[in-house]
This record gives C-alpha cells, sequence and structure tokens, in this order.
C-alpha cells in the first residue's frame, strides 16, 4: 500500500519554500511532485516599472547567493542594445567577482551538505570557510550580498590591488587542498551517504535539460564559459569536470573539483588583470529590440530575455531563465527507488534556489 | 552546409538565419513548434527556455523558443494571434514548466496537454500574473 508524504513548504530539510509530496511504499518512494510559487515575487513584472539604473538594483535581488550574476547577465544583455562594449579591465574584473561567487556558493551547498549528511563538524568547517571568500567578496565591493559591482558598458568599482586578493584566494585554496576535498571525496561519511543515491541518468539529463554541475555530474560536459566564453573567459584556461555516475556523490566531486578550476582562474584573472577603464560611455541608448545573454552561474546557466522600445527608460520585458528552474524537475526521477531518509540530501544535491525560481 | 544551415532544410524553409547578438534566429510564418521540436531532438539541440511577450493591444503574443546547440544559441519566433500554440511537452519534456508557467502569467494555452497549478495560488485565473488587460 502507498501513501504520501508531503515534504514542505517549510520543513527543517528545505532551506527556502517549496514542497515534495513523495508517494512511498513501505521506506521507498515511488513518486514525487513539485511544488513551486510559494514566495513568487513578479519580479519580471516589476522590472517594467524601474528604469535602466534601478532595473539593475532590482534583478540583484532575484538571488541572494548569486545575486552578481543576475546583474552581469542582465548588463550584458543590456550591452546588447546599447552597443557598449566593457573594456578589458573591467572584464577580468567581471570573472573575479562571478568565481569568488561560485566559491562561495559551493562551499555553502558543501556545509549544507553536510549536515544533511549528520556530518556537523564538516557543515561548520564549510561556513568557516565560506566566510573568508564573503570577507574577499567585501574586501572588493563593501557588500557581502548584493555586491553592485556591474553596470551597464562595465564595472562601478576597482579590484585596487588584486594581488593582495590573490594571497586571500590562495589560503583558500590551502584550506580547500586540506580539508574540504579530502574529506568529501574520500570519507567514508560522505561516500556512504552520497554514492549510488538519487542517481539521474545521462539520458534523463538529457531529456531533462538540466544545467550546470546537476549536468556534468551526469556526464554531460557543457559549461557556457567554455562552450560560449562571455567578459574574460576566452583568456582563461581551466578544465571542466564532468562525472559520469549521476549520483549525489557525482554532483558532490563536481562542485570539489570546480573549486579548484575557480581558484586556477581566479589566479590568472588577478595576475593578467590588465590596467585601463572600469567602465565604457555614461550616456546610454537603447534601440528598440531584444537582446539575450547568457552566463555560467554557480548551479548552472542563466538566461536573460530584454526587450527595449527606443527612447524609454524602462525595459517592455525582462524573462529570467535560472538554472534551477531547469533543474527542479528533474528531482522527481532522483527520488524515485531512494529511501525516504535520503531525500533531503537528493533534493539538496541540485544546490536549488527556490528564491530564483519564484523570482 | 553547416550544421545551423542543415536546420533550415530539416525545417523546409527558404527564410535564412538572422544573427544578433550571438543569437541565430529564424522568423517563418510556416514553421510548425512541432516540427521544429523533432529536429531539435534529432539534433540532439538542449532545450532552453520559451520567453512570451505581450504585444500591443490585440495583436496577441510573440514566443520565442529558445534551444542550445553545442554553445550556440538558436531563437525561434512564433507570432500567436489565437492566443494558442500545440505544446510540444510530449516531445520535449523540459518544456514542461515554463509551458505551464506561459500559461499561468499569459493565459497562453498550449494545446494538446494537461496543466497543473505551477505558480498560481487557489483561486487564481490564468493570465495573473502577467498578462494585462486587452484595451
Amino acid at each position: 500500500m502507498s501513501y504520501k508524504i508531503p515534504m514542505g513548504p517549510y520543513h527543517p530539510a528545505l532551506e527556502e519554500p517549496y514542497k515534495l509530496d513523495l508517494i512511498c511504499t513501505g521506506e521507498t518512494v515511488s513518486d514525487a511532485k513539485l511544488h513551486i510559487g510559494f514566495n513568487f515575487r513578479g519580479i519580471e513584472h516589476l522590472a517594467e516599472s524601474r528604469n535602466y539604473i534601478q532595473v539593475i538594483a532590482l534583478m540583484e535581488r532575484v538571488c541572494g547567493i548569486c545575486s552578481n550574476i543576475h546583474t552581469l547577465t542582465l548588463c550584458q544583455a543590456m550591452e546588447g542594445l546599447t552597443g557598449l562594449t566593457p573594456p578589458p579591465r573591467a572584464r577580468y574584473i567581471r570573472v573575479v567577482v562571478a568565481e569568488l561567487e561560485r566559491l562561495h556558493s559551493h562551499v555553502l551547498w558543501a556545509g549544507i551538505a553536510a549536515k544533511l549528511m549528520g556530518f556537523k563538524t564538516m557543515f561548520m568547517t564549510c561556513f568557516e570557510l565560506r566566510e573568508k571568500v564573503m570577507d574577499v567578496l567585501q574586501a572588493i565591493s563593501g557588500n557581502r550580498v548584493n555586491y553592485s559591482m556591474n553596470r551597464v558598458g562595465g564595472v562601478n568599482r576597482d579590484i585596487e590591488d588584486p594581488l593582495a586578493i590573490l594571497a586571500m584566494v590562495e589560503a583558500l585554496e590551502r584550506e580547500m587542498i586540506r580539508t574540504v576535498i579530502p574529506i568529501f571525496t574520500t570519507s567514508k561519511t560522505a561516500t556512504s551517504r552520497c554514492a549510488g543515491i538519487g542517481v539521474l541518468t545521462h539520458e534523463k539529463a538529457v531529456s531533462c535539460g538540466v544545467v550546470g554541475p546537476t549536468a556534468r555530474a551526469s556526464g554531460l560536459p557543457q559549461d557556457l564559459r567554455r562552450a560560449a566564453p562571455y567578459a574574460a573567459y576566452p583568456e582563461m584556461e581551466f578544465d571542466v569536470p564532468v562525472q559520469q555516475d549521476g549520483d549525489v556523490r557525482a554532483r558532490l566531486l563536481v562542485r570539489a573539483l570546480e573549486i579548484m578550476e575557480s581558484c586556477k582562474i581566479l589566479r590568472q584573472a588577478l595576475t593578467k588583470m590588465p590596467p585601463g577603464e572600469l567602465y565604457a560611455g555614461d550616456k546610454l541608448e537603447f534601440v528598440t529590440g531584444t537582446a539575450t545573454s547568457r552566463v555560467e552561474a554557480p548551479r548552472g546557466e542563466v538566461m536573460y530575455s530584454v526587450s527595449w522600445k527606443e527612447d524609454s527608460r524602462n525595459p517592455s520585458r525582462v524573462h529570467v531563465r535560472t538554472p534551477t528552474f531547469a533543474n527542479m524537475p528533474a528531482i522527481r526521477w532522483m527520488v524515485m527507488g531512494a529511501r525516504l531518509a535520503d531525500t533531503p540530501l537528493i533534493q539538496a544535491s541540485i544546490d536549488p534556489c527556490y528564491s530564483c525560481t519564484d523570482r | 552546409m553547416t550544421l545551423i544551415d542543415s536546420i533550415l532544410e530539416k525545417l523546409g524553409t527558404a527564410e535564412p538565419w538572422i544573427e544578433k547578438g550571438g543569437v541565430h534566429w529564424l522568423t517563418a510564418s510556416a514553421l510548425n513548434v512541432r516540427d521544429l521540436a523533432k529536429t531539435m531532438n534529432a539534433l540532439q539541440a538542449r532545450f532552453v527556455t520559451i520567453t512570451a511577450y505581450q504585444l500591443p493591444g490585440t495583436e496577441g503574443m510573440r514566443l520565442e523558443y529558445h534551444w542550445d546547440l553545442d554553445g550556440q544559441l538558436l531563437g525561434f519566433t512564433f507570432l500567436l494571434a489565437s492566443n494558442s500554440i500545440e505544446s510540444i511537452y510530449d516531445l520535449c519534456e523540459a518544456v514542461d514548466w515554463i509551458e505551464r508557467e506561459i500559461h499561468e502569467g499569459f493565459a497562453v494555452d498550449f494545446l494538446g496537454r494537461e496543466y497543473e497549478p505551477l505558480l498560481l495560488r487557489h483561486g487564481d485565473k490564468p493570465g495573473v500574473n502577467l498578462r494585462e488587460e486587452d484595451e
């Protein structure tokens, strides 16, 4: 006999509100239904009433973790409508902030995953490390969450001493190599809770159109930084970690390896940062039309479509496709056949952001 | 013939690609969305999203379908006078949520599929979130 167990929308295992209706037979999940929209904010509609400066501040608040990515994607789309090209230094600064954001997002996720595994010591270690990344972001931008770094045509703030930031990044990298990565990749606690759990097969990953680390953990080598590079990524050398197993452990490994790749990119961007202007042009003249932009956020591809009418101060339409919106439906296939006790960790393994999804 | 050009041949359209802002756009009045989905599936392109635009007055809606083909973003534009279009959910699982969201946000009907509420709460009706009333 099967029965339904509702998990959420407000539940200790969920960081933000959404609901999983789990259909179970005994302790085994046979199917699941997902429900979102509990914090729907109508931000896309709100954006139509904001001018070209206000809309950047608004879209920065779509997500608390990857706030910079949203302004970066929006600004790149708006640059397509204004014809502005960011100067080289601004493109490097965009890469630095984007990679720092990826680092703090991945370490935050690692901490939450550790907590859900029952590995509280690791949770504390990850959050201590994340604080160090946040300190770097604060040193650059003055802010810990919404950095206000991007503007149309460039960035608002300089990184005055890139080599000082480099020292902080190297300290971070040492700590990652010394504690986080070995524990996540070799400890029995992590392995026993993650290996073979919540499998998303390669075929299902393709048909669901998943993105980011979730896709790469199921053998899909897709990464916009490589496939459709933006900012200064064409000048960066890095690898795209891919795992084939599609389970929680594979998603954990992909993120752990991406932390190392982010450090590699940061080192290059900080040491090779060219001198020069921070932005191109003060006067924005929008042409009528639609522009799109895509960026590889920590959770995967973010896409913005922005529509403008000439002489208007406000966009006529802003559409946001966030990575979690693409990844969340796949949770249904990950939890099918899983033990009920594993579902909190499985749903967390895509690093879901309901704030982005509800936007 | 490039892979992208072969799409035009498969779709049987004489319209050319228009490259704008790094996106290859195709707007063809005779384009069928289901044929398009089958072609994209055959090429193993990844579905990205659909963006809906409400046109002024009673002109209807414009839908832009996006697929990624090896990092190249492809955009296909459909103009809807009747406020409805065939669903491709049975051909492309990844469209499920965005079709439901556009149905709820703009009251566009994707024909041939069932809907379950995605963002709507009890008592709301499709179009409540984003659609402006026709004047």
